[in-house]
């Protein structure tokens, strides 16, 4: 990112001194549509939004997700052109009929940035579920954060259409919450150190595909690309062509006549 | 025949001839038939979400992010350098500073990457025809060249030409989430307003990318 804007900062200062438009930073906006993992039921779309001044916005809504709990959701992937992308039910390796995150991560790649609601983006906070966005108690989900660019591991804005957004918890019990009795106990948490934390709380349930890309920031109204000034020449070269044809065609006229008029008079 | 007969015919034969080419030239200069005006198109549609899996979401070929340099159309005998643009302070986009220089919008995506890259070039500027004065008489399937930074050269193809009034510009026709390497090319058109010195209606050439070559 820094050595990008350093090379840019030659060209641009040039822009500056020919007094031409400056160029920014490229800024787009990368939609994201959720698409269910797990037969969750849930469903959602994202966007993410690099901004000019190098940051990231993120936001996401999705739907039929474990009302009145916390969904661990991350930015999985990685800037080294790696292909990932979402996994089907063939990822489900141990055959308990789920896709865990363990079984995912070879499809959607490690996690890259953590969503969380405040606080650190990393993947150390990975299942800092207190800090994870909740869904209301219609299982819907509402996640806006901007994170700095300084915060933002070195290629994500240019890699932003080759990350996947992940957001986990499933209900496999069907009993709106997530506990031991659904799917026993999450091996991830248990690898990371934490206990007794239910399977179902980290299973993914929204895996979002990139599904378009927009302009970043909308300009205002028309585009200003012309001023009009050609716009009647035609008019004058056709004015002046259908002058010196009427002058052509009067000598003709005048210097006939006048030959006549000798002819006679030499008669 | 007379010496003074034989110099008006010369004249005459003189002016016919001038007269014909400057109404040939004035043909030329004649604005571009135009495309009628479109009304702005409804809320994108958006196709339901299907199975997860490994299908993509995309269409066609996408290339990585890189900044346009350079841009070219055969059928319009164009071949411009391009330079960035941003917004002018009350939001609107800012246009090129001379008639021949092609600008790229550069908080937009870059062409042949996912999304709408824009071009935008004047139709005439002070006095000069622009490099888009003949915008309108694109086709579809015609192709644009679009060099970039990264030696790739994307190639589009012509896919629709619009006329939109300016004060009901569609941007999210525009600007808006495409899913896949599409190019937008602006230029002014329609009747020009003496009072406000801008021509009413936007010309807009919609393309999408077909193959890239380096």
């Amino acid at each position: 990112m820094r050595i990008r804007r350093t090379l840019l900062a030659v060209p641009a200062a040039a822009a500056l001194l020919l007094a031409t438009p400056t160029a920014a930073l490229a800024d787009e906006s990368v939609h994201v549509k959720l698409l269910e993992l797990n037969n969750s039921g849930a469903s959602g779309n994202a966007t993410l939004t690099a901004t000019s001044g190098g940051d990231l916005r993120i936001s996401i809504r999705s739907t039929g997700l474990v009302p009145n709990s916390p969904h661990a959701q991350h930015l999985h992937g990685s800037t080294t052109g790696m292909d990932f992308h979402c996994p089907d039910m063939s990822a489900d390796t141990n055959g308990n009929g789920y896709v865990s995150t363990e079984e995912g991560m070879p499809a959607y790649g490690d996690i890259f940035v953590s969503l969380t609601t405040k606080g650190d983006t990393s993947k150390a906070s990975g299942l800092a579920v207190d800090r994870m966005p909740t869904a209301d108690p219609e299982g819907n989900l509402r996640y806006d954060r901007t994170i700095a660019g300084a915060d933002l591991p070195p290629g994500t804005i240019e890699h932003l259409k080759d990350l996947h957004i992940v957001e986990h918890g499933v209900d496999a019990n069907d009993n709106d919450k997530y506990d031991l009795a659904g799917l026993g106990e999450s091996t991830l948490a248990k690898s990371a150190g934490l206990s007794g934390i239910p399977e179902e709380a980290t299973d993914p349930a929204l895996c979002g595909m990139v599904s378009g890309a927009a302009a970043g920031s909308v300009p205002v109204g028309g585009v200003a690309t012309g001023d009009g000034s050609t716009r009647d020449e035609a008019t004058v070269w056709y004015g002046a062509g259908g002058l010196a044809l009427l002058a052509a065609l009067g000598i003709v006229v005048v210097t006939r006549r006048r030959s006549y008029v000798l002819n006679r008079v030499q008669r | 025949m007379t010496r003074s007969r034989k110099v008006a015919l010369v004249a005459a034969a003189v002016l016919a001839i001038a007269g014909a080419i400057a109404i040939v030239v004035g043909r030329h200069d004649e604005p571009v038939a135009e495309p009628p005006r479109t009304a702005p198109p409804g809320p994108p549609f958006s196709a339901p979400a299907t199975r997860s899996g490994t299908d993509v979401l995309t269409t066609g070929r996408l290339l990585p992010t890189s900044e346009p340099t350079r841009v070219r159309i055969p059928a319009l005998h164009v071949d411009e350098a391009v330079i960035g643009l941003g917004q002018n302070p009350d939001g609107s986009m800012q246009v090129p500073t001379d008639a021949h220089t092609v600008g790229w919008y550069t908080k937009a995506p870059t062409p042949g990457s996912l999304g709408p890259a824009v071009l935008a070039g004047h139709v005439n500027y002070r006095g000069a025809d622009g490099t888009f004065a003949r915008l309108a008489m694109l086709r579809p399937g015609d192709r644009i060249m679009v060099a970039r930074q990264d030696g790739v050269t994307a190639t589009f193809a012509v896919n629709r030409l619009d006329r939109y009034p300016k004060d009901q510009f569609p941007a999210d026709a525009v600007y808006g989430a495409i899913d896949h390497a599409g190019l937008r090319l602006i230029t002014c058109g329609g009747d020009f307003d003496d009072r406000s010195g801008h021509y009413l209606d936007n010309i807009v050439a919609y393309a999408s990318l077909v193959t890239a070559d380096r």
